[in-house]
């Protein structure tokens, strides 16, 4: 989608001699390509990574692993996730920080069943009033953030541990559940042999990508995120680009409760700090695609995906429980690794 | 002469990729010199260093001694070090907190058997290095208490602080920038006194009158090769220097004929605007009309170009326009573009571009809001726009799709030009537009400041180089403290100068 205009990246080192040096005609071209390929590896290394992946799981699980019940098991199963990613993602493209976006999710799964399972209340009433709950939540953090500038880091950590005991306190720390067969075809309703929840998600981070490169307001959260003084300078609007990061992330982590609950019917508000490293996990992951070094929905999307099928894998192949947890960490910090290399390779080389 | 040189590097080559930067390049540094590197921008100097210092790998075949003891390559910096070279980086690397002593020892304390720091013997090694260097500071100090010029002491007695008298090279990669008149003059005493010990030094700077006050012999490089290797400085002037680096004759920036145009309604007036560390200043600049601002270092003048655009609040002051009148005590950045006042500030890295985004990005973005629709911006006019300024301006590689941080300084200064030049301002604010930029780049920007001041843009060039401002602007004000601005009726650098420490000088009492 954005590459064309990039290929200038192909040779970054050309600057360091006004008027290069001619070099022979052949060597000028096998240089040409072989930047090419660095760039192409820079970018879609990962893709490469996945495909292998895949291929290595077939190999050692003939005839299990490539089918249509694996694909649907991966790809229609991790929505929630996709949107607390980039829930994540909305504070960290302006070079902000919320470890929150988890623990507001965990208000927003904890409220719909609450209000609506044992209070009766209407279940699209309920989910509005989440998300109200949850916007309240990206102002508080905004506030202490932006206008009070507090670091981030501590605020979000604080705040995060202080959504989840609300929740806890809303549930009285039960397990609390809905089951409302409308309400959960709105995410599993099936298109395309994959539920709705997941092409919310293909639409959301198309969304997404679409306002961050080609809408003003993009750029400038682009320029916030670069470098705030120059996009100060620039006229543009710095800290309420920042309130307004804390606030989509927060309506952001509501939609994923939304989708949550729609999809599951219930919630432990307890198990949300668990969602806050897969999470994380697939938003740094994305930074090693499509735009190398560069938070990104589409990477995002790819990184959520990538992690899933690693697990899922793992799991057929009879590794359960523990497998979660150490793939998430140790993938993320392996496959970043690799995209950190690549990326100084291209550099210097 | 059989004194065997401090460095010897000799059949140097670095390619990346495709593209060779440097070519067959030779240095040598003797005991007892003071040895001048230089080049434009892009010419392959910071490259040099890096592989002088580890960072980067040379091509084979290259050779690297140290007392003439050959190095392997690529040379391992905690090898080099042992054998004597040191480098002081451009920001002198000193944390602001700690002691002198601290400063000097970091990376080698004294330590007691059991591993703590022994402060008696850190203070102590750290007065002897100082004492060495013929410096008188006291150790316990702390850094950010200190002028520029202890600064730059403290940063190169840290370099020196391993090696005895009369032995070392000490590479200094434009540590002097920061420095003017007495300070500079204070730092360049020192060197020549490690020389004059036998100790040596590298020195790379842009300045060359520097390079010819401070340098036995000079070594210049023009696109990766070698176009001067040593040659004695005491035979070379300015001009010749220029004329090696850049490759041509140096191209002038010659003053303009005054503007024609009838002195109408001015582009904009300032009145009564004053900060927190400037006086109260009023003044007019008209349409096509560059006007000049200088005084003293530190004397206030330098704030003056943010307090004008909004990016720092002033204490009073308003500022009119065609577009309007804004009060500059509370005037945002946004409503001072409104009135067509843009700022190109001074610290390019800081204020003025995203290194980490492209050259086509950086220069549309104060566009990106009027020219486009809210819900779409085209691309393609961001990268015809680029381009166009890519030629105008010479910025090299033409590409608008690199990173800023790939380009040399000369190159994002003028990508930082083209940026506000598009926007098409009424009164353009400049700081310091040509720090740290080589002769070609600079002469390219001056020439394009009268150019779009032809086209009929105020231009307000706020500087502290006397000959940027007489070559370019129509008009000179000086700021002294206690007078506001002077109009300086001057056409020699030299007179400029005279009129600065003047205006200044006229101490409180004397009325003006």
């Amino acid at each position: 989608m954005t590459m064309s205009d990039q290929t200038g990246q192909a040779a970054p080192q050309r600057d360091d001699g006004n008027g290069t040096p001619t070099a022979p005609e052949g060597t000028q071209a096998a240089g040409a390509i072989r930047a090419r390929l660095h760039w192409l590896g820079s970018r879609y290394a990962l893709i490469g990574v996945w495909i292998l992946l895949a291929a290595v799981y077939e190999g050692l699980m003939p005839h299990l692993f490539l089918q249509v019940s694996t694909a649907q098991a991966i790809f229609g199963s991790q929505s929630p996730l996709l949107f607390l990613a980039i829930a994540a993602l909305c504070t960290f493209v302006v070079g902000e920080f919320d470890l929150s976006f988890a623990g507001v999710m965990g208000l927003s799964a904890t409220i719909i069943p609450v209000l609506s399972g044992l209070h009766h209340v209407n279940i699209a009433l309920a989910c509005v009033i989440a998300l109200a709950a949850c916007i309240a939540c990206g102002v508080v953090n905004a506030f202490f953030v932006v206008v009070l500038g507090v670091s981030s880091l501590i605020v979000t950590l604080g705040t995060a541990s202080l959504y989840l005991g609300i929740a806890e306190l809303l549930s009285d720390q039960n397990t609390v559940s809905v089951t409302d067969n409308a309400f959960a075809s709105v995410a599993l309703h099936n298109i395309l042999g994959l539920p709705l929840s997941f092409w919310y998600g293909v639409i959301l981070c198309i969304g997404f990508a679409y306002v961050l490169r080609w809408t003003p307001v993009g750029r400038h959260i682009i320029f916030v995120g670069a470098n705030r003084e120059v996009a100060r300078l620039a006229g543009i609007n710095v800290n309420r680009i920042r309130f307004g990061s804390y606030i989509a992330a927060s309506i952001v982590a509501a939609l994923a409760g939304i989708m949550l609950i729609a999809t599951v019917g219930g919630f432990d508000p307890t198990a949300s700090p668990s969602y806050l490293l897969p999470a994380l996990a697939a938003v740094f992951l994305g930074t090693a695609i499509v735009m190398p070094g560069q938070f990104n929905p589409i990477g995002t999307l790819f990184g959520i995906y990538f992690l899933e099928t690693g697990i899922i894998g793992l799991q057929l192949l009879g590794y359960s429980g523990w497998v979660q947890d150490a793939f998430y960490g140790g993938g993320l910090v392996a496959a970043v690794s690799v995209a950190h290399l690549v990326r100084n390779r291209t550099r210097t080389a | 002469m059989p004194v065997t040189a401090r460095l010897t590097v000799s059949a140097l080559s670095k390619t990346f990729g495709s593209a060779r930067v440097l070519t067959d390049v030779e240095l040598t540094a003797a005991p007892g010199e003071v040895h001048g590197l230089a080049g434009q921008n892009g010419s392959g100097k910071s490259t040099l260093i890096k592989i002088l210092t580890g960072l980067y790998t040379p091509d084979p075949g290259a050779s690297y001694e140290v007392d003439g003891r050959a190095m392997r390559l690529p040379v391992r910096w905690p090898e080099v070090h042992a054998a004597g070279i040191s480098v002081v980086h451009q920001d002198l690397g000193l944390l602001d907190q700690l002691t002198v002593a601290e400063n000097i020892c970091v990376g080698g304390f004294p330590t007691s058997r059991l591993g703590r720091i022994d402060g008696a013997r850190r203070d102590a090694l750290a007065a002897a290095t100082l004492d060495r260097l013929g410096v008188a500071l006291a150790t316990d100090r702390i850094v950010a208490t200190l002028t520029a010029a202890e600064r730059a002491e403290v940063a190169i007695a840290r370099a020196m602080r391993d090696q005895s008298k009369g032995a070392g090279l000490i590479i200094l990669d434009e540590s002097t920038r920061a420095l003017s008149g007495a300070d500079l003059d204070r730092v360049h005493r020192l060197l020549r006194r490690i020389a004059a010990d036998g100790g040596a030094a590298l020195m790379i700077s842009h300045s060359l009158p520097e390079l010819i006050a401070v340098t036995d012999r000079i070594t210049i490089l023009r696109d990766g090769r070698l176009a001067a290797a040593g040659e004695p400085t005491s035979e070379l002037n300015e001009q010749e220097i220029a004329r090696l680096m850049v490759g041509s004759a140096v191209g002038a920036v010659t003053p303009r004929p005054a503007p024609s145009a009838p002195p109408g309604e001015p582009a904009a007036t300032v009145t009564g605007l004053r900060g927190a560390h400037l006086a109260p200043v009023s003044f007019t600049v008209a349409p096509g009309e560059v006007l000049g601002i200088t005084g003293l270092p530190g004397s206030g003048y330098e704030d003056l170009p943010y307090l004008l655009t909004g990016a720092r609040k002033a204490t009073a002051g308003e500022l009119r326009t065609g577009a309007g009148t804004v009060r500059l005590a509370r005037a945002s950045v946004a409503a001072c573009l409104q009135a067509g006042v843009v700022l190109v500030p001074e610290r390019r890295d800081r204020d003025g571009l995203a290194f980490e985004l492209t050259v086509a990005d950086n220069i549309s973005l104060p566009m990106l809001r009027g020219r486009g629709r809210p819900w779409f911006v085209a691309r393609r006019w961001q990268q015809a726009d680029a381009e166009a300024s890519a030629r105008t301006l010479d910025i090299r590689p033409r590409t608008p799709s690199i990173l800023v941080k790939e380009l040399s300084g000369g190159n994002q200064q003028k990508v930082l030009l083209a940026k506000w030049i598009n926007t098409g301002p009424t009164l353009l604010v400049l700081h310091e537009p040509t720090q740290a930029v080589d002769i070609g780049a600079r002469t390219d920007i001056l020439r394009r400041l009268q150019r779009v001041a032809d086209s009929g843009v105020a231009v307000l060039l706020v500087s502290s180089e006397p000959e940027d401002l007489v070559a370019t602007c129509d008009r000179i004000l000086v700021y002294g403290r206690e007078v506001g601005l002077r109009e300086a009726t001057v056409t020699t650098t030299d007179e400029l100068i005279e009129m600065i420490y003047v205006t200044n000088a006229a101490t409180a009492g004397s009325p003006a």
